[in-house]
């Protein structure tokens, strides 16, 4: 009983539609923004190839990483910035040509642990290559709060805190977004690319070379890894439990429908959303904090029960 | 050259439906099962006992579930060592609260508990196909690994998050104090020895069962799904029920494969080590095994456990004790088994299962090629 | 029911099935009767929604609008598990077997439904489990002797030739003991001799088993052999129905088939 009453406190104005409720959704949603940009790399892969891209987090590890240790040696951060995109670049292409080609029209089960071993492969590389302790990042994000009721003193809705960190990953999303969409719609390459990604063999029959294709979208995931990764250093510095972005961006891809850059975003504003409201109102009653693990993914079943493809997944007519 | 079906012919379906077919197969399986038996107890030390033979059949247990799930019936899951923990756990509460339970019955029921876990995340299914019904075994991986932290009620309240298992745990024997006292043997029920047979008499029962299973239609019926789960229906296989059916013998086998790990392998129960890299360790062994193969589940496990355990004593025996550091043997064991997944996903998809059918293949028309 | 024109018993019933893919008509308003014993083809070019047909009988998909009758009874949809428990079998234009399984594997599943062992007394060999394995087997041994599949029973489907998969696909049909088969261009793309042995089987089937069936073919001189009623569909629609003869000598049918010329 006590279990129930709490349960429905959470949906009154007591719960999240409180002005503390909508602080927290919003907050979450801001904070969801992170879990996209790691979404984003695995939509433009699946997307053009098929492959279910596993080894996203360790990709992510390897640039962080690199860069750190470069600048650690006194490397100029510029020059390492340039080194370890060249570095992402060329991995997105090896990455390509000797895992993804020889394993072109397997199963997708098979790309996909074969995306599981290079997972393993590139965890034991980074590590093997620079170190597995923890390296501090500081870009120069700014992380400090803005209260945004000191410029609505009177009204208690907008008594609502911001991180300017969130804001920051929200304004790179925003460009990642609007770039990929530009890069798609206006080049030839994005031309070819949404042919490849709408049929590969109607694709290949016009022309298109699909390897190189398949070789652009595994660097340019790489550089946007890149990226990603430096953003996600700074929030929790570089180490091992970096690849864990992977396990975030899971739920925020498979809500979206895996194919779908808008959808990997609106993925995001839910999963982050929900797990702040998982954390402060659900945890309590369920007896224990820490939830917030399997509560995004319950997050995402639920979506996913209704919607068996995502929000924007496509839905295909089995033919037989 | 003596190895090959020439003049072995079968006369009925029962001799034709046998689990090992070839005359030699069979010699060299029960020469197998005797060494496991009785020159393995007899000549290995405690050390060989628990580092190699136990948590290899453990881990080849825990393997061959998740080959059910994704290797016969296609679906796809990294909630391994998550039903492994329920497993472990009802294992564990049962032995401990039940003074009339015995490790048999208690492991039985480990794998109930942890097929019935399995059937509720295995439900999505039902209406999620492919790489969305991860999220459904994520969410279990996960929810395992908070619940028992959530509540430690199941872990006897221990505060440092590790049970230990007494000796009086292991009630394997009916009449167990009067027999140890006949034949004069310490009462430490739970040394190695004992653990070996209790995992190796385990172990057997269900591989069995399992190649039982995967000849009969229950495994058909997997595999029919898995193939092509229209065509499945078509012909009167309801889809549902086979996988649900899949998911509880899966979870089943992971079930009691966590209750060997804690009562046979490391003897005390710990909900740490049920996380999610043991989950995607076993998900290595399936691939490197062979999917869809029980050989190849124990093969797998094989591989994936013992290979930095090789490289260690290797490196002792080459450089002398204590050369290479923990670090750089678990980064270069990363290496070779990603490379081996993917270079054995390219040239042989079956894994080494695949390798072992085709050099029993050469064997047989040996001195003729292919 | 009243028995159909030529004195014979209906066996199933098609009426007014309308059927849509979103904005797209696959079939559009079709009815006619199968009757029982019979070989009925459904011809027409290709597009024109004789495959989907098929799956409607079956519930592979489920139609907009209409019934199928089914041994006098009436059903909105089909469910393919219930069509299957009700004796419809199935092959399909493109082969749907189970790659992963050997030649009597694949038989042996078409007998699911016969076998009522739990996976509790499969996995111990106890029960029901092995005197039905053995019994299932037989059958199924008949089934391949009837097809000449006995030197490939063990050999994975996967590595078989086209003509060799069609063949162990009417098999895994025919060991559920089908009444009714339908059968999806079972003869295209073989060569002659496969053509041959296969058109023998299928008439050999419905002589000898009683068994109605249902093909779609495009190979006219086949169609006009073996079947005793033929259908024929455009765009959708079904534009003659009768026998061979009737269909041969009706004009919509020669416009469909050679086309036509529309500026009259």
């Amino acid at each position: 009983m006590e279990f129930l009453t709490g349960l429905l406190s959470i949906f009154t104005t007591e719960g999240i539609f409180s002005p503390f409720g909508v602080e927290t959704v919003i907050a979450g949603m801001l904070s969801g923004v992170m879990y996209s940009l790691v979404g984003i790399g695995f939509v433009l892969i699946y997307k053009s190839s098929g492959v279910f891209n596993f080894a996203q987090g360790t990709m992510l590890l390897f640039a962080a990483l690199t860069f750190v240790s470069l600048t650690e040696r006194q490397v100029n951060p510029i020059v390492a910035f340039t080194i370890t995109t060249v570095v992402m670049i060329l991995m997105g292409i090896i990455i390509e040509r000797y895992v993804m080609r020889p394993l072109a029209n397997q199963s997708l089960l098979s790309l996909f642990m074969a995306t599981v071993g290079l997972n393993y492969f590139l965890e034991g590389l980074a590590q093997g290559t620079w170190d597995s302790a923890v390296h501090g990042v500081d870009l120069g994000i700014p992380s400090d709060p803005i209260f945004l009721a000191e410029h609505f003193p009177d009204n208690p809705w907008f008594d609502i805190i911001i991180s300017k960190f969130d804001g920051f990953a929200a304004a790179v999303a925003f460009f990642l977004v609007l770039g990929l969409y530009l890069f798609f719609q206006y080049t030839r390459t994005g031309l070819s690319l949404r042919a490849v990604s709408d049929d590969h063999l109607a694709a290949q029959a016009v022309g298109i070379p699909l390897s190189k294709i398949w070789a652009i979208v595994w660097a340019v995931t790489g550089v946007i890894t890149f990226i990603v990764g430096l953003i996600w250093a700074d929030r929790l510095s570089v180490s091992f439990t970096l690849t864990a972005a992977v396990l975030k961006g899971l739920p925020v891809i498979l809500i979206g429908g895996l194919t779908s850059i808008p959808g990997c975003i609106i993925g995001g504003l839910i999963i982050g959303a929900s797990e702040k409201i998982g954390e402060i109102y659900f945890a309590p009653i369920l007896g224990g904090q820490g939830i917030e693990h399997w509560w995004a993914y319950l997050t995402a079943l639920v979506f996913i029960l209704i919607r068996p493809t995502g929000i924007f997944g496509e839905r295909e007519i089995e033919r037989i | 050259m003596y190895y090959r079906e020439t003049g072995q012919t079968v006369k009925n379906y029962t001799e034709d439906r046998r689990m090992v077919p070839l005359r030699e197969d069979r010699w060299i399986m029960w020469a197998f099962l005797a060494v496991l038996f009785i020159g393995v107890p007899m000549f290995a030390n405690d050390y060989v006992l628990s580092a190699i033979f136990i948590p290899m059949m453990v881990l080849g247990i825990a393997a061959l579930g998740l080959n059910i799930a994704v290797g016969y019936t296609g679906q796809l899951s990294l909630g391994t060592a998550g039903f492994m923990c329920f497993g472990a756990f009802t294992a564990f509460n049962l032995l401990f609260r039940v003074e009339w339970m015995n490790v048999w019955l208690a492991f039985l029921m480990s794998g109930v508990v942890a097929g019935l876990v399995g059937i509720i995340f295995g439900l999505p299914s039902l209406r999620i196909k492919g790489f969305y019904l991860l999220v459904s075994t994520l969410c279990a991986q996960f929810f395992a690994e908070w619940f028992f932290n959530a509540y430690p009620w199941f872990l006897n309240n221990s505060t440092s998050g590790v049970a230990a298992l007494p000796p009086f745990h292991y009630r394997f024997l009916p009449y167990q104090e009067q027999i140890f006292d006949l034949f004069g043997w310490d009462k430490d029920y739970n040394a190695y020895i004992w653990r070996y047979f209790i995992a190796l008499i385990t172990t057997v029962l269900l591989a069995l069962a399992c190649k039982n299973m995967v000849r009969s239609s229950t495994g058909r019926n997997w595999m029919a799904v898995r193939d092509m789960d229209i065509a499945a229906n078509v012909i009167g296989i309801s889809v549902g029920k086979t996988k649900i059916n899949a998911f509880f013998v899966s979870c089943f086998y992971c079930g009691i494969a966590g209750a060997m790990y804690s009562y046979c392998y490391i003897g005390n129960l710990d909900f740490m080590i049920f996380n999610l890299r043991r989950s995607f360790l076993i998900m290595f062994m399936v691939i490197l095994g062979g999917l869809g193969s029980i050989l190849g589940s124990f093969l797998g496990a094989i591989f994936v456990y013992g290979w930095p355990i090789l490289l260690t004593r290797t490196a002792d025996a080459v450089f002398g004790g204590g050369t290479l550091d923990t670090a750089f043997i678990e980064n270069n064991s990363k290496i070779i088994v990603g490379t081996f997944i993917v270079v054995l996903l390219i040239y042989q998809p079956m894994g080494f299962a695949g390798l072992w059918n085709s050099v029993k293949h050469k064997l047989r028309i040996w001195p003729f090629k292919t | 029911m009243s028995n159909g024109v030529n004195g014979k018993e209906p066996h199933m019933v098609i009426e007014n099935i309308d059927l849509a893919f979103g904005g797209t008509k696959a079939i559009t308003d079709i009815s006619f009767t199968v009757y029982k014993g019979e070989i009925c083809a459904v011809i027409g070019p290709n597009g024109a929604g004789k495959s989907s047909m098929l799956n409607v009988i079956n519930g592979v998909y489920i139609p907009q609008q209409g019934s199928i009758t089914f041994e006098g009874k009436k059903f909105a949809k089909m469910k393919p598990h219930s069509a299957a428990t009700m004796g419809i079998g199935r092959t399909f234009q493109n082969i749907a077997l189970f790659s992963g399984m050997s030649v009597v594997e694949n038989i042996m599943t078409g007998r699911n439904l016969m076998m009522k062992s739990t996976f509790i007394e499969n996995a111990l060999g106890i029960g029901r489990s092995k005197k039905e394995e053995i019994l299932h087997r037989e059958a199924c041994e008949e089934i391949i002797e009837f097809l000449g599949l006995q030197s490939i029973r063990k050999t994975p489907v996967s590595s078989l030739s086209y003509g060799l998969q069609k063949r162990v696909e009417l098999g895994r049909a025919l060991a559920a003991e089908p009444k009714m088969l339908l059968l999806d261009e079972p003869i295209a793309g073989m060569n002659i001799e496969e053509k041959l042995d296969m058109a023998c089987f299928i008439q050999e089937i419905n002589r000898n088993r009683g068994t109605t069936i249902v093909l779609i073919e495009h190979d006219m001189g086949v169609v006009m052999d073996v079947s005793d009623h033929v259908v024929v569909m455009d765009y959708g629609a079904k534009i003659g129905d009768g026998t061979p003869e009737e269909v041969m000598s009706n004009q919509k049918v020669i416009d469909a088939y050679l086309g036509v010329s529309h500026d009259d």
